[in-house]
């Protein structure tokens, strides 16, 4: 079989899948609603506590009022937790911009600078400002610090913080909505496609399809062509409901978040293939979906940051492409950065989209 | 008479929680050109692993299967255009009309559209749906539905046509429809391979019967002979005389 015949026939699939979804009018309806829903309830109702925050103090100041107020910062506990808030590196002599860049690649959290003649103004009870710089796109976070700093420097009363805003003003719901992006696509995928092959399963149509001549590849990739379209229809979507709803802000550039989410989507439909083909019937494949998308969307940091869950919730996150899909989003949408700053999570996203669709191509059995 | 389907010392094994089942066990025989080929045997005889196999579903465990000169290993591809089938369990979309049914099923077989829309309103006719081609098949009866999946296999013109106990759960009138089709069908020069549970069905149409057991072919002839040879006065006896009186799991 050519592979012209095969892109036809998975044509043919796709379309009958739109035909289906067009005449599901109760399922329209909540498949783009759904992550609208998502983002307003989390984004006005929920935080979380922040830990091992990594940042960066760059002291260019050699006197005792720094030293002692970088040793406060290195041992700030939270309220709430007895453990460290932050995780601090030093460094001296280093510009903003340099410092923005860091950020920029997710280094840090933060960065504080300090200038030159701290100790001195300190000493001299003159007042005087710090700089700090945040990742405002991580909204918790970087609240956080700004927070634990201001009590910090408070007992002074002389030192004032400038915090400029690299990203522009962010709110929770910024931060979230490239999270629940990705999530909404994650879910959606796996739901989908491993609803509708188990359906089908069950119903007999996939059997009856794969006795015509189209191969079990034009099948499947029939049904990653809807996916496609349909989880890139969703985005388009959300990122305008998201704007007008919440006046979020894109920053980046589309094309980068189609690059991500079809690449992402691929993946999807892998995972999805492989549960369904695990599932006899559509109860079973519906668990074993809870199972899998109801963690990650605690671990990978759609709500609260990565760097706000315990470590063992973290390596599970690890090997959930949801968790690379989500910082990527963030870093174009709210960032504004390109390719290139998210060429690891992208790197690992295709890899894990050759992985799983692989596998999921071969589990995909004829007689299934 | 010239063989059209080829099967010799066919095997299927299945593993399933450890327990190894042969399904079907060293099985041989041929289905002739132009004939109607029916297939009894009690609940768990092997006729729809055979039949899987001969549709090209499922791979023989040992043992060769050639349809239309194909051999179902290496060049299944061949042998599906060249098909048609009707499965057990019935699989239509319900979301889709009758005729979108058949659009589809033609566009998987690459039938070309002007031909395909031409066919589909002369079988749609024949089997009394057209009034009903617009209409989504969810709402369909039994009947209805059989008689779409019966007209479905065929828009692409096959040789060979596969039905998988088409007229189970079906009233009187329906099925009559579907006999009525295999004879049409026949008569057209195609070869017909059927699966019943009914043998007032197998003793009407076919010209020949193989009767199934325990995953073997204990008997294969024209009805009348099996009549016949047993000394029954139809094929219910027959059935009984082959494969005894006790109930199957």
């Amino acid at each position: 079989m050519t592979i012209k015949t095969e892109l036809k026939d998975s044509l043919i699939v796709a379309k009958k899948e739109f035909k289906i979804l067009s005449r599901k009018k109760a399922l329209i309806f909540p498949l783009f609603l759904f992550p609208i829903i998502m983002i307003v309830f989390f984004g006005y109702g929920m935080g979380g506590t922040v830990k091992d925050a990594p940042i960066l103090i760059i002291n260019d100041d050699a006197g005792r009022a720094s030293s002692s107020l970088v040793q406060e910062i290195g041992g700030y506990t939270p309220k709430y937790d007895a453990n460290p808030m932050f995780s601090v590196t030093y460094t001296k002599d280093m510009s903003q911009s340099e410092a923005e860049s860091k950020i920029d690649a997710g280094i840090y959290k933060g960065a504080l600078i300090i200038p030159q003649n701290y100790s001195d103004s300190i000493a001299k009870n003159e007042s005087t400002t710090l700089t700090l710089l945040t990742d405002s796109s991580d909204t918790t976070t970087s609240g956080a610090i700004i927070n634990a700093l201001r009590q910090l420097l408070a007992k002074t009363g002389l030192v004032s913080l400038n915090i400029p805003s690299i990203y522009g003003d962010l709110e929770y719901l910024d931060f979230i909505t490239p999270g629940v992006i990705a999530l909404t696509v994650f879910m959606g995928c796996i739901s989908s496609i491993g609803s509708a092959i188990a359906g089908e399963k069950e119903n007999g149509t996939l059997v009856r399809m794969l006795m015509t001549p189209v191969s079990k590849r034009s099948v499947i990739l029939g049904k990653t062509i809807y996916q496609l379209i349909l989880q890139l229809a969703r985005t388009v979507v959300l990122i305008f409901a998201a704007y007008l709803l919440v006046g979020f802000n894109m920053n980046g550039s589309w094309l980068a978040v189609a690059l991500v989410l079809i690449v992402f989507t691929l993946s999807g439909v892998g995972i999805g293939i492989i549960m369904s083909s695990r599932a006899e019937d559509m109860e079973s494949f519906i668990q074993l979906n809870m199972l899998v998308t109801m963690p990650s969307m605690f671990v990978t940091g759609v709500f609260f940051p990565l760097s706000s869950v315990p470590g063992w919730m973290r390596c599970i996150a690890y090997f959930l492409p949801l968790t690379y899909a989500i910082d990527a989003m963030r870093t174009i949408m709210i960032k504004g950065q390109g390719l290139s700053a998210i060429s690891t999570d992208f790197i690992i996203l295709t890899l894990f989209a050759i992985v799983t669709f692989t596998l999921g191509v071969h589990l995909f059995r004829r007689e299934a | 008479m010239e063989p059209i389907i080829e099967v010799k010392n066919l095997v299927k094994v299945f593993h399933s929680r450890r327990r190894k089942i042969t399904a079907v066990n060293d099985v041989s025989f041929d289905v002739f050109k132009g004939e109607i080929f029916g297939m009894i045997g009690p609940n768990g005889a092997g006729k729809s692993t055979t039949f899987s196999m001969l549709t090209t579903l499922i791979k023989p465990t040992s043992g060769s299967i050639k349809v239309a000169g194909f051999d179902v290993e290496n060049h299944d591809y061949k042998i599906r255009p060249l098909i048609g089938i009707v499965p057990q369990k019935l699989s239509l979309y319900p979301l889709l009309t009758a005729r979108e049914n058949l659009e589809l099923m033609g566009n998987l077989y690459h039938v070309p559209k002007k031909v395909m829309e031409e066919k589909i309103d002369y079988y749609l006719k024949l089997v009394g749906l057209e009034a009903s081609a617009d209409r989504y098949t969810g709402g369909f009866s039994g009947g209805m539905k059989q008689r779409l999946s019966v007209i479905a296999a065929v828009l692409h013109d096959p040789q060979i046509l596969f039905w998988d106990e088409p007229s189970t759960g079906l009233d009187p009138q329906t099925r009559n429809v579907i006999w009525k089709l295999a004879r049409k069908f026949n008569e057209e020069g195609r070869t017909l391979v059927f699966t019943t549970h009914y043998m007032e069905e197998a003793d009407n149409l076919c010209d020949r019967v193989a009767v199934m057991d325990s995953g073997k072919m204990v008997a294969l002839d024209n009805p009348e002979r099996l009549k016949e040879t047993t000394g029954s006065t139809n094929l219910e006896e027959v059935f009984v005389h082959f494969t005894g009186e006790e109930v199957r799991d």
